[in-house]
Parts: C-alpha cells; sequence; structure tokens
C-alpha cells in the first residue's frame, strides 16, 4: 500500500494544533518536550521504515552521537544554540550516510543485523572515548544557550515553557520537511524502490543513492532530536548510544503506525505516556508493555494511527454511505 | 603455554557460544523467523536449573527436566503466538519476541525477585585438573565434552533423519516440503521448539559458571547475533565455527590486549561482513 | 496538577482538554514531602526494592515534622538517567518538589544532583561515583557512600598488615571511570606500603567471561588477587576464580561489595574465605544499627543489607536537617546539614562541610563457613573497620 501524502498542509495544521494542546494537557511541558523529541526521532525511523522499507537498529548511533558531537561544541568550541545544532544535524547526515551506505549492501535480516552490529560498535567507541562522552558517568553540564542569531539574543530558553515552545517550532518544521519530502518525487521513488526494488531499477533509478539518501535525511533529524534532548536534560548519558535507545526508537514508531508521519507523534506520545503512568502504578510494568507489543502485532498492525485512520473511516462511510473501501493500513506485504 | 591455556579457555567458551547460536540459527533457517527472545529462553533455562537444583540438590536431574520444559514452553508460545506471524515482515517478528523477552524477564523477577542467584558446580566436577602451575576447571572439561557430543548429536539429527531432511529442504522450500505431504505446521513446532530448548540448554549448562540473572537476557542474545552473523544465518555449520571463532578471540585478546577484546569482537564481524557479507557458510 | 492526579484525570481525557493551566498550580503543600528517586524497574530494580523499603520506613517511623507527618513520593528511575532528569525537573516546577534522596546509577545521582542544585533543593545519595563530591560537587548535593579511596584503604591496608608475607598482588579492573578510580587508589597505597604490583587485567563492564583475564593472573601466581568489579562484573569473577581452584592458591579480596544482598546471592560456598570490603553490615554494634535490624525484622522480615540501610538514613538526615532548620527551604535545610554530627547505622557518622562527604567507617569482611553461621545472613565477619577519606589537598571539590 503507498501510505497516503494527503495535503501536508492539512496534517501540518493538525499538528500544530497538537503541539499547542499538549503543554496545557500533560503534566508539564518538560514531558511534553520529551515527547517531541523522541516524535522526532520516531519520525526519521520512519521514513525509513514506513517508506523505505529500511528496518534499522542503528538510529542510536545517530541520536547518541547528535547529543555529544552537539554538546561538545557547545562546551569546549563556544558553539551557540543555532551552530551547535547545525552540527548535530551534519554529523548525523554523515554517520548516517556512512552506515547506510554500508548496510545497504544487504537486504532482509542482514541489514537489520549490520545497523544492529554497527550500533554495538558505536556503543563501544563512546565507551572507550570516555574523556569526550564522560563514558560511564555521562557527558555533565550540557549548556542550553538562548536562541541568538549574530549576536542578537532573540529568546531565553532556560525556562521550561519556553523550550518547550523552541523545540515545538523545531518539529513543526522538521515534520513539514518530511512531509514535502515524501510527496516529492524523491519521496514517491522511494516507495517505489521499496515496492518493488527491481522494477525500480529497470526504469533507470539507482535504488542504492536513493536509500542512502534516505538514510542521510533519517541521521540529520536523529541527531537533531539526540542534541535537542541532550539541552533538555544539560547531560548526555550514554544510554543515548545503547541498542535499547534504538530498539525504543523502532518500538515508537511501529506502535504508531508506519503509514504515516502523524503516526510518529501518536507512537511517541503514547509511547512515554502510557509507561510514565504504568511505572508509577507497578514496578513490573514492562510486562504490560511486552503484551500491548503483541496485541499490535496481531490486532492493530497498522499501528495506532491506523486504528485511528480505521474508525475515522468506518465512521465517514456510515454519514456517506459505502463509498468502495479504501486501502487498509494494515498487511503490508513488503518484507524489511 | 599461557596461550595453550587461552585456546582452552576459548574452546570451552566458544562451545557455549555455539550451543546459544545454534538455536537461534536453526530457527532462522527453516523458518525464516528472527527471535529476539532466545536470550530470556536462555536465561529462563537457567533459573529452572537453580529451582530444580534447589529443590531436588540434583544438578543432573535440572540438565534432564530443564531443557525440555523450556522446549515445551516455546512449543505453547509457537502454537498460540508464532504460528500467526510467520508471514509478516521481519518488523513484526521482532516486535512479537520483544514483548516475550520483556514478559519472561519480568515474569522472572516476579518469581525469583531482581537479584541474581548461584549455582553449584555439581559435585564430582568441582575439582580442577592441574597442568604445570595452570589449572583447568574439571567443570569445563566436561562442558566441552558434553556440548561436542551434543553437537554431533544435532549433527546427526539434522543431516542424517527424516527430520533433519525436512528441515533443510523446508528451509529451502517450504511448500515444497508441504507439497510432498508432511504437516509443515508440526514441523515447524518441533523445530521451533528444538532451537528453543537448545537456548534452555545452553542456559542450564552456563549456569554454574555464569550464575543466573533476569537481566542476563539481552547480553546473551548480542553475543549469539554476532555468532550467526559470522557464522552465516541459517547455518549450523556456520554456527559452531563463529562460535569457536569468537570464543578463541574473546580468550587471546584477554592476554594480547585486554582493552580491544569486545572491540575485537565486533572488528572480526565487521571484517566477516565486509569480505564475506552472508557470513562464512551463510546463504544469500 | 501532579503525576498522581493526571493519572486519575487522563482517564476522562475530554474533561481533561479543558483544564485550564490555573487548576495545576500546586497549593503549597503543608506537609514536608520527600522524593525517593529509586530504580523500580530495569536493570537496577534489585537494588531499589530495597531502597524503597528504606526510605519508606524512615518516612513512616518519623514523627511529626513542622507540624504534620512527612508524606514520601518515589520516582521510578527505570534505571533510565534520561528520564529520571526529566522526571525530577517535572517534581520541582510541578509540585515545587525540593527535597530528594537516593539514585543507584552514578551517571543519574550527578546529572540529578545538578537539577536539584539550580532548583535550590537538597539531594543525598548512596551511588558510587567520586564525582559527586570531588570534581563534580555542588551545594545541593551530599554523598552517604565511603568513596573509592577509603574502600582501598581500609581493604588493602589491613588485610596486608594481617599477612606482611603476602607481597605479590594482582588486580583484575572493569575498564570505566569508576574502576580505574579504584584501581589508582590501590596502586598508590601498594607503592606506600612496599606491594609488588605484579598485573592487571582490564575488562568491559559488560564482561561474563573471566577465565582468559584470571588464566593471566594464574600465569605469574600471585599472593593476593584484588578484584576491583562489583555487582556482576565481581560475581562472575568470584564465581569463575573459584572454578579454577583460585581461592586455595591465593587470598582473594573484593575491594567494593554491595554487601548482604550480593553475598546471599552467591552463598557461603563461594564466600567463604574470600575478603570482602562492604559499605554497610547489619550485625555492626552500633546504636541506630541494632535499631534499625530490629524494625525492619519486625516490619519487612529481613535484615537491613547496604541499600535499605543507605536510603533509610538519607532520608532521616534530609528529615531532622529540615526540624532543626524549620523550614524545607533548600539552602537553610543545606547549612544544617553541612558539619552535621549524627548517629548512623554504622555508628556516629559527620557530614563534612567541605566536600558534602559523609564521613563514615567502611568494613573489611571475611566470608564465614557454612557450618560457622549462626542463621542463613551470617555470611560474613568483620574483620576491621574504619574511617579513611582524602583530606586536606587530596579533597578535589570545589563549591561555587
Amino acid at each position: 500500500m503507498v501510505p497516503r501524502s494527503g495535503l501536508p498542509g492539512g496534517s501540518a495544521a493538525v499538528v500544530a494544533v497538537i503541539l499547542v494542546l499538549m503543554p496545557l494537557v500533560l503534566p508539564s511541558s518538560t514531558m511534553a518536550t520529551e515527547i517531541l523529541i523522541f516524535a522526532m526521532a520516531s519520525l526519521a525511523c520512519n521514513l525509513l521504515l514506513g517508506y523505505g522499507g529500511l528496518l534499522s537498529f542503528g538510529q542510536g548511533i545517530f541520536f547518541g552521537s547528535g547529543a555529544y558531537l552537539s554538546s561538545l561544541v557547545m562546551m569546549h568550541a563556544g558553539a551557540g544554540l543555532i551552530s551547535a545544532l547545525l552540527t548535530a544535524i551534519a554529523s548525523g547526515a554523515v554517520l548516517a550516510t556512512l552506515v547506510g551506505a554500508l548496510a545497504i549492501r544487504r537486504t532482509g535480516i542482514y541489514f537489520v543485523m549490520m545497523t544492529l552490529a554497527f550500533n554495538q560498535t558505536a556503543y563501544f567507541i563512546a565507551y572507550t572515548l570516555s574523556d569526550w562522552t564522560g563514558g560511564d558517568n555521562g557527558l555533565l553540564d550540557v549548556p542550553r544557550p538562548p536562541l541568538a542569531l549574530f549576536g542578537a539574543t532573540l529568546a531565553d530558553l532556560s525556562g521550561a515553557t519556553a523550550y518547550y515552545v523552541f523545540v515545538a517550532v523545531l518539529f513543526l518544521l522538521v515534520f513539514i520537511a518530511t512531509v514535502t519530502v515524501i510527496s516529492s518525487p524523491f519521496g514517491s521513488t522511494l516507495i517505489g524502490v521499496r515496492e518493488n526494488e527491481a522494477r525500480a531499477c529497470a526504469v533507470g533509478y539507482d535504488a542504492r543513492n536513493f536509500k542512502i539518501v534516505a538514510f542521510a535525511l533519517s541521521g540529520a533529524v536523529t541527531a537533531l532530536a539526540g542534541a535537542l534532548y541532550a539541552m533538555l536534560l544539560n547531560f548526555a548519558p550514554l544510554e543515548n548510544i545503547q541498542l535499547s535507545m534504538s530498539e525504543n526508537i523502532v518500538v515508537m514508531t511501529v506502535i504508531g503506525g508506519t503509514g504515516s508521519l502523524l503516526g510518529s507523534l501518536l507512537g511517541a506520545g503514547s509511547w512515554v505516556i502510557i509507561s510514565d503512568i504504568l511505572a508509577e502504578v507497578w514496578p513490573r510494568w514492562l510486562i504490560l508493555m511486552g503484551g500491548a507489543l503483541i496485541l499490535i502485532v496481531l490486532f492493530l498492525r497498522g499501528g495506532l494511527w491506523g486504528g485511528v485512520e480505521s474508525l475515522m473511516q468506518r465512521f465517514s462511510h456510515q454519514n456517506k454511505g459505502h463509498q468502495g473501501p479504501d486501502d487498509a493500513p494494515d498487511e503490508k506485504d513488503e518484507s524489511v | 603455554m599461557l596461550y595453550l591455556f587461552q585456546v582452552l579457555n576459548g574452546l570451552g567458551l566458544g562451545m557455549i557460544y555455539f550451543l546459544i547460536s545454534a538455536g537461534l540459527t536453526i530457527i532462522f533457517g527453516l523458518l525464516n523467523f528472527v527471535n529476539f527472545a532466545h536470550g530470556a529462553f536462555f536465561m529462563l533455562g537457567g533459573y529452572l536449573c537453580w529451582s530444580l537444583t534447589e529443590l531436588t540438590g540434583n544438578f543432573w536431574l535440572s540438565l534432564l527436566i530443564g531443557p525440555p520444559a523450556v522446549a515445551c514452553l516455546a512449543w505453547v508460545a509457537e502454537a498460540a503466538l508464532i504460528r500467526r506471524i510467520y508471514r509478516l515482515p521481519h518488523t513484526f517478528h521482532i516486535l512479537v519476541t520483544v514483548g516475550i523477552a520483556l514478559i519472561l524477564q519480568e515474569t522472572t523477577i516476579m518469581i525469583w525477585g531482581p537479584t541474581g542467584k548461584n549455582i553449584p558446580v555439581p559435585a564430582g566436577l568441582q575439582g580442577v585438573v592441574t597442568l604445570w602451575n595452570f589449572a583447568y576447571p574439571t567443570y569445563r572439561l566436561f562442558l566441552i565434552a558434553f556440548t561436542s557430543l551434543i553437537g554431533l548429536a544435532l549433527w546427526y539429527l539434522l543431516e542424517q533423519t527424516r527430520f533433519g531432511g525436512l528441515v533443510r529442504a523446508g528451509s529451502e522450500s517450504a511448500e515444497m516440503v508441504s507439497l510432498l505431504g508432511t504437516n509443515i505446521h508440526r514441523l515447524f513446532a518441533r523445530t521451533f521448539a528444538l532451537g528453543v530448548g537448545l537456548a534452555g540448554l545452553a542456559g542450564v549448562l552456563s549456569a554454574p559458571i555464569r550464575g543466573v540473572h533476569p537481566f542476563m537476557g539481552p547480553e546473551v542474545l548480542g553475543i549469539a547475533f554476532v555468532v550467526v552473523v559470522i557464522g552465516g544465518m541459517g547455518s549450523f555449520t556456520g554456527a559452531l565455527l563463529g562460535g569457536l571463532l569468537v570464543g578463541l578471540v574473546q580468550s587471546l585478546m584477554s592476554t594480547i590486549w585486554p582493552e580491544g577484546a569486545n572491540l575485537m569482537i565486533y572488528g572480526a564481524m565487521a571484517a566477516v561482513i565486509l569480505l564475506r557479507p552472508y557470513g562464512l557458510f551463510g546463504r544469500a | 496538577m501532579d503525576r498522581r492526579t493526571f493519572l486519575k484525570t487522563s482517564l476522562a481525557a475530554t474533561s481533561l482538554l479543558m483544564t485550564p493551566p490555573l487548576l495545576r498550580r500546586v497549593h503549597a503543600a503543608d506537609p514536608v514531602t520527600f522524593y525517593g528517586l529509586k530504580s523500580m524497574s530495569g536493570a537496577y530494580a534489585g537494588y531499589g526494592e530495597f531502597a524503597e523499603k528504606g526510605s519508606k520506613l524512615a518516612v513512616d517511623d518519623y514523627g511529626m515534622l513542622l507540624g504534620a507527618k512527612p508524606l514520601y513520593v518515589t520516582i521510578d528511575t527505570e534505571s533510565n538517567p534520561g528520564r529520571t532528569v526529566r522526571k525530577v525537573q517535572e517534581a520541582v516546577q510541578q509540585q515545587n518538589a525540593r527535597l530528594f534522596g537516593g539514585c543507584t546509577l552514578s551517571s543519574t545521582a550527578l546529572a540529578v544532583g545538578k537539577e536539584i542544585n539550580k532548583a535550590g533543593g537538597v539531594f543525598m545519595t548512596p551511588a558510587g561515583a567520586d564525582e559527586i563530591t570531588a570534581a563534580e560537587c555542588n551545594k545541593a548535593t551530599f554523598r552517604w557512600t565511603v568513596p573509592t579511596y577509603g574502600a582501598i584503604q581500609q581493604t588493602v591496608r589491613p588485610l596486608f598488615e594481617s599477612n606482611p608475607k603476602a607481597k605479590r598482588w594482582y588486580t583484575i579492573t572493569p575498564q570505566y571511570v569508576f574502576g580505574e578510580a579504584l584501581l589508582t587508589a590501590a596502586k598508590n597505597l601498594f607503592e606506600e606500603l612496599g606491594i609488588e604490583h605484579i598485573g592487571n587485567s582490564y575488562h568491559s563492564t559488560q564482561e561474563q567471561e573471566y577465565s582468559g583475564y584470571l588464566t593471566n593472573a594464574m600465569a605469574v601466581n600471585p599472593d593476593v588477587l584484588l578484584i576491583l568489579g562489583f555487582s556482576g562484573n565481581g560475581a562472575n569473577c568470584l564465581r569463575q576464580a573459584a572454578n579454577f581452584g583460585m581461592k586455595s592458591k591465593m587470598t582473594i579480596l573484593l575491594a567494593w561489595t554491595q554487601g548482604l544482598d550480593w553475598f546471599q546471592s552467591l552463598g557461603p560456598d563461594l564466600l567463604e574465605g574470600v575478603y570482602l570490603g562492604a559499605q554497610y553490615w547489619h550485625q555492626v554494634d552500633a546504636p541506630v544499627n541494632n535499631a534499625l535490624v530490629k524494625r525492619v525484622r519486625e516490619v519487612y522480615g529481613i535484615n537491613p543489607n547496604y541499600p535499605l540501610a543507605g536510603d533509610y538514613i538519607i532520608t532521616k538526615i534530609i528529615f531532622d536537617a529540615v526540624a532543626r532548620a524549620g523550614t524545607t527551604d533548600g539552602p537553610a535545610v543545606i547549612k544544617v546539614m553541612e558539619g552535621m554530627e549524627y548517629e548512623g547505622p554504622t555508628g556516629a557518622e559527620k557530614i563534612r562541610a567541605a566536600d558534602h562527604q559523609v564521613i563514615k567507617d567502611y568494613y573489611l569482611l571475611r566470608g564465614k563457613a557454612k557450618s560457622a553461621m549462626k542463621d542463613p545472613d551470617d555470611l560474613a565477619t568483620v574483620i576491621s573497620s574504619g574511617k579513611s577519606f582524602p583530606e586536606g589537598d587530596q579533597i578535589l571539590c570545589k563549591m561555587s
């Protein structure tokens, strides 16, 4: 099934409304910020998985290195906010190009294994370079500089709400950019490559290059999310670059649904909120999370967003009468 | 002399790695199914070993009962859940088995508590064999011998019996096997139980060396992946040689360059991936 | 709106949408509230379970504090530093939380301490990293645990003095900040005592297999094997050393152990004759400890261990300081705590003002034979105890 590109303006408006509502509804704007950061990472994972059909277990490499590098340029080179974020974006893109170029030489489970192996290698490198990364203790005292352009301070981000607004604006920009990319010829070719690589190649596209570019974009966005996370916490723990971070990003993406970019926001939001609530109620809450993963695969393969969509469809069908079934968001035939 | 002992260590270690990975690779070979819960079943084997040893005071009884019990659980899980998702993309295999792993891990904490347990080396194998001024634990020698026997038995099962023939044929083409009139569901279920049972067996056997801990699953899974990637997914021989290779590299490196022991394992894996992308014995 | 209210209200999502921000302001709560950072879930759940028992007991047994019964709120760290820091920020902003205690993981304790310092609160932790009261120290953060320097001084020195012929030592060290700190302290002391350091093997903290390192050690035939890994590292290293028959050939010392819960998971067969460093031991004869052991047996039916005793005393000290300061205001409480002397589970304890380090005893224990044990927890005897801390120039903390 081809993910519906929809109206880019439409889904962006939905996102904007959600962004305004989130801090009002959630217990704190800090939590809302965390959700947006993971939604951004999940969005980048979705670009690879939902649109490129590439299941990457190496997203933690980009998240972690984005956090480390942006922090290091601020702490050692006196970089400001914007240059730190740009450093993260650039480093994410470069690393992802490298990882992507090596990993996409294989398909299927070998591809997954390779991304996994690269993640382990990156972890050991970060662990070994403890003079720079703080190793096991993490990188402490990461600053959160004010938003400044050409020396003029535009906004102080030290308050939780101010920082939320900043992250929300960035999220909206990233979201619009991603929607634009997906609805561009590049996006439809990427989907074409996913659906049938042989045919896309026959038509004259170099599937490899498309996949590598998708990787670079995904890495850049993930690294941006990592940098924002370090600034949120004033701290970059080694856990950022662990395999479990990659696993969490994938899980959020699939729970949200890979058929739509809005799914990523939903997936990250529900993962953070539900785990927060459950952790307060029952120390063994991970059992429920494990059960939820299984139930999603059995009954809600399009993820939460897929569920929302089929509900909306049923609703609109009832109103307008039957207009013939739309393509269901579940049951994807492609394999990673 | 030191190196000779490190080779011996590496062999012992490698045989454990082989046992862990063999199950993973057999399941992948026939079912084209990625089991992220493999480490959790390994852990379960270890905990059953602890309980049975504690209850009966007899390690051998736990070796006899533990792995089949884990295999039975796997058989139930296959019938209830895994069977329904073979046809789905690998992403969903991973999600479901990550879910199973989480449930097993947390259930283990509920039953056995969050702190680890120690399993004594079985009586009779507690001593050491002394050579010059080095000592080597009798239990580890037993382990090398016993896993070699298991390896032989597995080889016989997979290469010389009808069941093995079906498994091998099935990994080439499942449809063909079912056209030949074999109940492919039963074959899949048995293979899954066999593979997971091997993880349970490895868990029981390594319990006296490593103890048990609720969070040991992911570590074991990581090593198994490395071995399988080096040896080649789905290849039995690959699991054996991959396991030995990783074991030897790790042991020798701990004398030559201890700081780099872990990095070298991943280095070896990266080299294999780049030179022989489908592993030493893998098929494309 | 606090987290618990959020939990209830989130069930009624629609009404939640209407909640105006005004409702979320907390009416400055009257009772003193203590926030316990406990690893209830995740890889350190084994520690958090006992730490939670300690804090709860301290809160429940505390009488009136500033005119009301004190309250206790658990924050599950999920053994995840990032999540913990965010939850602490949230508690500070939404619930005006100021009094915190706990944290197993050093990285989490370091980062959380900085957040609480910014918020003008108070934080006390039993975490292991020396940086907490050295390079990364701050006004808000206090530490109960004896640093690596003291752990080495109070184990290597008495062991060597009791057997001065054991001159050849081999070390096995986990390669990260904490392991390096232990190793450096050990090397300095070796030099002072004239001990010959005949070799060291590094391993990663993920290591499960020690046969290679143990073979290296056996090759040089040391008198003492000093194992610097703890928790799972220490357990597997000791277990495999015993497998290799090293217990009968040399003296084995683990300088840093978790104490009782860790001993229980290993059992007397492994521990017999092994020397063990510990922050706390339930058999120590001190008034506060005797009372604590009695209470913990009554309430939980177990003997207190290090996580339980540590978080118990942390919680109690902070309440005592609040009572003496007459306010929960951070700077006022800190002022009382600096230089505070009190009776703790290890006897007389004192908080050093210069670096916010608690000055307390560290123990050298020796594992007992099964036949000599009077009860299942009587796993070790205290060989020696004492206080050793970096002094003078060696205090690396620059309090700003």
